[in-house]
């Protein structure tokens, strides 16, 4: 079998995303105007925002692939599921740890319930349980089943989460509102190249990530026949 | 008809052994006799912190319920028995939803006295609204709980990881919840804690739907 790293798409998709990486670095520390009210601060929004949008787009495709793993119980599904839970975890991770970074600074203290990452922090420790269904809880075909079904359910509280932290409380309503359109042209492409950079990185982890759980499943089988 | 059968067998299981209502009872004043000795604040104080208070204790004692509902099953392999019935699995569904909730109302029906009388708080004089409030919760509680008691029940550790996987998920619910106890508790006008009920009947309907589509996959064998 091709190695991963030795395919040819694999390397193109790498040297893309190292370049972005770099260009994005270089274009927030050199190029972006540094905001008059919150200085240096300000710079982690590009990192910040990329890796929640980078964590729903995971969590999005947990509940798509745990759904078609329970119609059609082709296990390519719950591998997309898991390998999409695993990576949506580490984004949400980030951004609990960039959040407070910036909210020291800027709001005086490092955890704030503010709906956005309060709902983060929610969707982390619901995947942190999904994980321990995974290792602990079942076996086989059956733990992909129920994996696919927490995914679902996960996904399909969202909305409740946030909605309900965003009422009880009103008084922590202070995250940005920022609306990209109308920020200035160094802002605004900087911003998107850093979510496109972010979201080829997650393509490429996941393609990895799924290689490796396709090589795992292939030796268990091979395990078995022995 | 079926269902009536099912939530019949349920409740029937449990008026013989009468185990689960009376763990969830006993456990409940333990917890809140712990309250009343480890909280010593001011009345004022107390009534702001009761209805969060109320709601752990609710929640602690719906796991018991919620996981005794499927580990009995586990004796006998009793659950392979009930799959193999000619019942839908979401009736199945449906009748652990149903019985867990009868179970923890009637829990409350008891634990809710103990509650105000051990915090020495006034009980809410709107009656109505506050009795309608707990039965909407505890839809809900009951229909996340079943939904996830039933994906853990095969597991060896599934006392630890229902309670783990229900927390975070109920947490809209127990926000919500705790405003809106706080609310009638203060006698607030309907209007003040009508959004919080909107969250709590989006919550029953989501884990309601999603439960009765997605049980057949998480209770096969």
């Amino acid at each position: 079998m091709e190695s991963f790293h030795s395919k040819f798409s694999t390397k193109v998709m790498a040297v893309t995303i190292a370049i972005a990486w770099f260009s994005v670095l270089y274009l927030v520390l050199a190029v972006t105007r540094i905001d008059p009210d919150q200085q240096m601060a300000q710079k982690i929004f590009y990192y910040h925002v990329p890796s929640a949008w980078t964590a729903g787009i995971a969590f999005l495709m947990v509940a798509v692939s745990g759904g078609y793993y329970l119609l059609t119980k082709n296990e390519k599904w719950d591998q997309v599921g898991f390998a999409s839970a695993e990576l949506g975890t580490l984004f949400c991770a980030l951004v609990l740890i960039s959040g407070p970074i910036w909210a020291k600074p800027i709001w005086g203290t490092s955890w704030s319930w503010e709906p956005r990452l309060t709902t983060v922090l929610i969707m982390f420790l619901i995947y942190i349980g999904y994980f321990l269904v995974r290792q602990f809880g079942e076996a086989g075909e059956r733990k992909r089943r129920v994996s696919a079904a927490i995914g679902i359910t996960a996904f399909a509280n969202v909305p409740i989460i946030y909605l309900s932290v965003k009422f009880w409380s009103a008084e922590a309503q202070l995250h940005p509102q920022p609306a990209m359109s109308q920020q200035p042209a160094d802002v605004f492409w900087t911003f998107m190249l850093s979510l496109l950079t972010f979201t080829l990185l997650f393509i490429h982890l996941l393609r990895y990530r799924l290689h490796v759980l396709n090589l795992q499943s292939e030796i268990s089988g091979i395990r078995n026949d022995i | 008809m079926n269902l009536v059968i099912l939530i019949r067998k349920e409740l029937l299981l449990e008026l013989r052994s009468r185990e689960i209502l009376i763990s969830m009872i006993t456990f409940g004043a333990s917890v809140m006799l712990l309250y009343a000795f480890a909280f010593r604040p001011t009345p004022e104080a107390l009534r702001e912190f009761a209805p969060g208070l109320l709601w752990t204790v609710i929640l602690f004692v719906g796991v018991l319920a919620l996981h005794r509902s499927h580990s009995l099953e586990k004796e006998f392999d009793a659950f392979s028995l009930l799959l193999s019935a000619p019942v839908e699995r979401s009736t199945l569904f449906l009748s652990k939803w149903f019985g867990s909730f009868i179970l923890l109302v009637i829990s409350q029906v008891i634990l809710l006295p103990i509650f105000f009388l051990f915090l020495q708080l006034p009980f809410p004089s709107k009656i109505v609204p506050f009795i309608g409030l707990f039965i909407l919760v505890d839809l809900g509680i009951s229909s996340a709980g079943s939904l996830l008691s039933g994906a853990v029940m095969r597991s060896r550790v599934n006392e630890f990881l229902l309670p783990l996987l229900l927390f975070p998920m109920v947490t809209p619910l127990m926000i919500s919840a705790v405003k809106s106890t706080a609310a009638i508790m203060e006698s607030q006008p309907f209007s003040q804690w009508k959004l919080w009920l909107q969250l709590i009947v989006s919550f029953v309907i989501v884990f309601g739907l999603v439960g009765y589509l997605i049980y057949d996959y998480v209770s096969e064998e």
